[in-house]
């Protein structure tokens, strides 16, 4: 019989704090707010006195809520020898696969310091030639469309032009935005809400995430988009044909050829209702959708989907962006897609393997050209809305994408953050201090979905306007005239074959 | 293009027009040209040769000149061949191309690379993309029928001087002068871009190019020029001659309507107006331009198109005995060749046409969709 560590050894040996909330004991107030405040149980009050006892995640939730200001959080210097290639990261990673013995599971986007190409490319404006455009004083058109196109369009003349029907379901959006699909369940009842209210104020699409529709949000259901994902929860015929677009998830970018991890710990008696799956369990969904194991499999289920929906709606198909993407974007949109999603390997997540977060995918800036690219060689661009995520961090990430060959990107992380996530990496714990990622109703009750709907709104609304202002200073007064327009990026950065393969000029060359 | 002038002109009555008219309309606007590039079309000038595609070339050695005889021979007979005239002007800069005119026939049931399902005009263009792409020192200037380019690198009147414009009369002339600011001078850049029976002097510069141009590569025109006129020339070809859309609607396509306009529309018109705007959001030219179009399929006609938001100047004209049709950048222009004409100024993105045979058809100030004709 195998002996077990005595509790003392096993603390030696495993990964040290990060981080460390320390208090100024002179200021503080002793209201004790801070213990109460932080979910992950880093804080006591002993002996008159708030104590860090490990475990703080930097979330910072009890420095924003202490009265007295007198929390810092601090970054526990590296006590590792120095080792560029066995460097802390990778330790630590051993560390705690030594304890725990299995994957490591870890959330949000990866953390990892890769080149970053969206930092790396610039854009152009007007000068003399043509005239910039100030958007206070013009129009400068944002709306942006979602759904399948024909390529042409038959107009009738008899004394006035005219069409004999529209050619097909067509969503419009005050701004090419969309919220990502953040389910209920990963997040909470009111971080949902938020973010649904959020688009219907700002009149674009949400995804709902995997996890079904709750009934309360029916009312969001014309700004919604649903998923049909490999574990199909929630989907229902009633569940699909409320929302504007449904759309198929194949994978998402932080966990390519993996299906949904919902760790039983946030399957509350709310998630298991609206999931339809036992209280407490893990909800994993499978890694394939198991009636789609080839391309012409997923032509089936998009048909039927749109016989479900009556052809009322666009379809979509979401997939994560790996190496081979532009082939298989081209098939499809072949299959039929009426908009197709990238998300590029920085995307958020929930919950996912870190090994899959970290090391597998593609940058969405390269993802986005190429798929943009051999559409258009393919003559299919002019057919298909592309969607693209995986970390749209800012204005000037949206409009690069867009500018990269996206009609619209898709953007979770920051929405979150304007909620008030720290991006601590801890979602898959349940626990979120925020009230986000979390289905614990104390916790819940910490966000006020209106005051985090308004936030979210704020910030889109903000990007908009930067749109507008970056669009006016291009002299384009309409944002599809940017889609794909890779002559007015240049790259500026240490590899000019990534510019080649994104179809980018180096800064210094001109236009002939 | 940055600042350039262009003007044309149009008989609607069955008369001619020689070219020292058009030359006089486009002198007159020197301001606007820097000696860069400068060029006329003229429609309805070879009357013997009405039903030939006149294929005409820049050719930088006789190398190039007999590789593309030797491919049109290969498809299709040439009636005639000839030097275009051309004679010495001091003040202009070597180097000066061959100029050539062909008159030919493609081959019935000809195959091109494989397809056998391609009209006659639809061969022209794609040898006339294939020459400018694939043959070193060849550029074929013009393809249409009954129509020809004449243009090059200098000042408007020393290319109407090079030509020695006043020998042609036709139903029909376009103009332009270059003032280039985003392409290189030289002979094939200059304007009208032509292809098929299309010719477009543009004055402007298109911040969309890069998605125009994949609009039409996407329908298989292969862009060789890399001029923002080249595309525009290509969407004109692609919107009407193929996908068969009025002029009216191919116009609204490249420049439509705002959102919050279109909603002001009557609810058929609107549905036309935002179907024409989602389906061919890769036509819309953004920025600034304004551009003369010819084309002579099924008639000549003329059109005039400033972008919606007018940022370059467009005025229009008809002679006191309503033959005659002007367009110019400059109300100058008309002036000088018709100094009692009656002009006016179509509105943003509106297009004006005339027809020869039938008069002006839209003036630019009516509804976007109102039938013509």
């Amino acid at each position: 019989m195998p002996q077990h560590a005595s509790p003392k050894r096993r603390m030696e040996l495993e990964a040290p704090d990060r981080f460390r909330p320390v208090v100024d004991h002179e200021l503080c107030k002793k209201c004790k707010k801070c213990v109460s405040e932080c979910s992950y149980r880093a804080l006591e009050f002993v002996d008159g006195a708030v104590k860090p006892i490990g475990g703080c995640v930097a979330c910072g939730r009890c420095l924003s809520v202490c009265p007295a200001q007198c929390i810092e959080i601090r970054q526990i210097q590296s006590m590792f020898p120095p080792h560029a290639n066995f460097n802390e990261r990778v330790r630590r990673g051993i560390m705690s696969q030594a304890t725990t013995g299995g994957v490591l599971l870890t959330s949000c986007g990866t953390d990892i310091p890769y080149p970053v190409m969206f930092d790396e490319l610039l854009l152009d404006a007007a000068q003399v030639t043509n005239p910039a455009i100030d958007p206070l004083r013009e129009v400068v058109e944002t709306a942006t469309f979602v759904g399948g196109r024909k390529g042409r369009l038959e107009v009738k003349e008899n004394g006035h032009l005219h069409i004999e029907k529209e050619p097909g379901p067509m969503v419009a959006m005050d701004m090419p935005i969309m919220i990502g699909h953040i389910s209920l369940g990963s997040v909470s009842y009111n971080a949902q809400k938020a973010l649904f209210a959020a688009a219907k104020e700002l009149n674009i699409l949400a995804g709902s995430g995997e996890g079904g529709l709750h009934k309360d949000f029916n009312v969001f259901s014309q700004n919604l988009v649903s998923e049909v994902a490999s574990g199909r929860f929630g989907v229902t015929g009633d569940y699909l044909k409320r929302t504007a677009a449904v759309e198929i998830k194949i994978g998402q970018g932080a966990k390519p050829g993996h299906g949904g991890h919902l760790p039983g710990e946030k399957v509350s008696a709310l998630i298991s209702q609206t999931r339809m799956i036992p209280l407490g369990t893990d909800a994993l969904s499978p890694y394939p959708h198991h009636d789609i194991y080839s391309i012409e499999d997923l032509q089936q289920l998009i048909s039927v989907v749109k016989e479900a929906t009556e052809y009322k709606v666009p379809i979509g198909v979401k997939i994560a962006a790996v190496h081979n993407v532009g082939a298989i974007a081209s098939g499809i949109v072949r299959a039929g897609a009426d908009f197709i999603t990238i998300d590029g390997f920085r995307g958020g997540t929930g919950s996912t393997p870190r090994i899959i977060r970290d090391h597998v995918g593609l940058p969405i800036e390269v993802a986005i050209s190429v798929v943009d690219q051999r559409l258009t060689k393919e003559g299919l661009r002019n057919r298909v809305t592309v969607f693209a995520g995986g970390s749209i961090r800012s204005s000037a990430d949206m409009i690069k994408a867009i500018a990269l060959g996206a009609d619209a990107v898709m953007v979770c992380t920051a929405a979150m953050v304007a909620m008030g996530c720290r991006v601590c990496q801890q979602c898959h714990r349940g626990v979120c201090s925020w009230g986000i990622a979390t289905q614990r109703e104390e916790l819940v009750s910490r966000l006020d979905p209106e005051v985090a709907a308004a936030r979210v709104v704020r910030l889109f609304r903000s990007w908009n306007e930067e749109l507008k202002e970056i669009l006016g200073a291009m002299g384009i007064d309409s944002v599809e005239s940017l889609v794909g327009n890779r002559d007015r990026l240049r790259y500026f950065g240490p590899n000019s074959k990534i510019a080649e393969i994104m179809g980018v000029k180096h800064v210094g060359e001109g236009w002939g | 293009m940055g600042g350039c002038g262009i003007a044309g002109c149009i008989n609607m009555a069955g008369g001619r027009i020689s070219g020292d008219t058009i030359g006089k309309m486009l002198e007159t606007m020197g301001e606007r040209e820097n000696g860069l590039g400068a060029g006329y079309a003229c429609y309805g000038l070879f009357p013997e040769h009405r039903d030939d595609y006149c294929l005409q070339f820049f050719f930088d050695h006789e190398g190039a000149k007999s590789e593309v005889e030797e491919l049109l021979k290969s498809l299709g007979s040439i009636a005639k061949d000839e030097k275009v005239y051309s004679h010495k002007v001091k003040s202009m800069r070597p180097p000066f191309p061959i100029i050539w005119r062909y008159f030919f026939n493609p081959s019935q049931k000809l195959e091109w690379r494989g397809r056998s399902d391609l009209s006659n005009d639809d061969l022209v263009v794609q040898l006339a993309m294939h020459i400018n792409a694939d043959v070193p020192g060849a550029l074929c200037v013009s393809s249409g029928k009954d129509m020809a380019v004449f243009k090059g690198n200098g000042y408007s009147y020393e290319i109407s001087k090079l030509f020695d414009l006043g020998r042609y009369s036709g139903k029909m002339w376009l103009s332009h002068s270059r003032f280039p600011t985003n392409s290189p001078a030289w002979w094939g850049g200059a304007h009208p871009i032509s292809i098929l029976d299309w010719s477009v002097c543009h004055n402007g510069e298109v911040t969309s190019y890069g998605v125009n141009r994949k609009f039409v590569e996407m329908a298989g025109y292969r862009c060789s020029v890399l001029t923002d006129t080249e595309v525009v020339a290509y969407t004109w070809d692609l919107l009407v001659r193929k996908h068969e859309l009025p002029i009216q609607a191919a116009a609204f396509a490249m420049a439509p309507w705002y959102h919050q306009d279109i909603k002001r529309l009557d609810p058929e018109s609107a549905r036309l107006a935002t179907w024409l705007r989602l389906t061919y959001k890769e036509a819309l030219l953004n920025g600034p331009f304004s551009i003369i179009v010819g084309r002579r399929e099924p008639e000549v006609t003329l059109i005039a198109l400033a972008d919606r938001k007018k940022l370059r100047p467009l005025l229009c004209g008809r002679s006191v005995d309503g033959k005659t049709a002007y367009v110019a950048s400059e109300e100058c222009a008309v002036r000088v060749v018709e100094p009692s004409a009656e002009t006016w100024t179509p509105n943003a993105g509106s297009p004006m046409m005339a027809q020869a045979g039938k008069g002006i058809l839209r003036v630019g100030t009516e509804h976007p969709f109102e039938g013509v004709g």
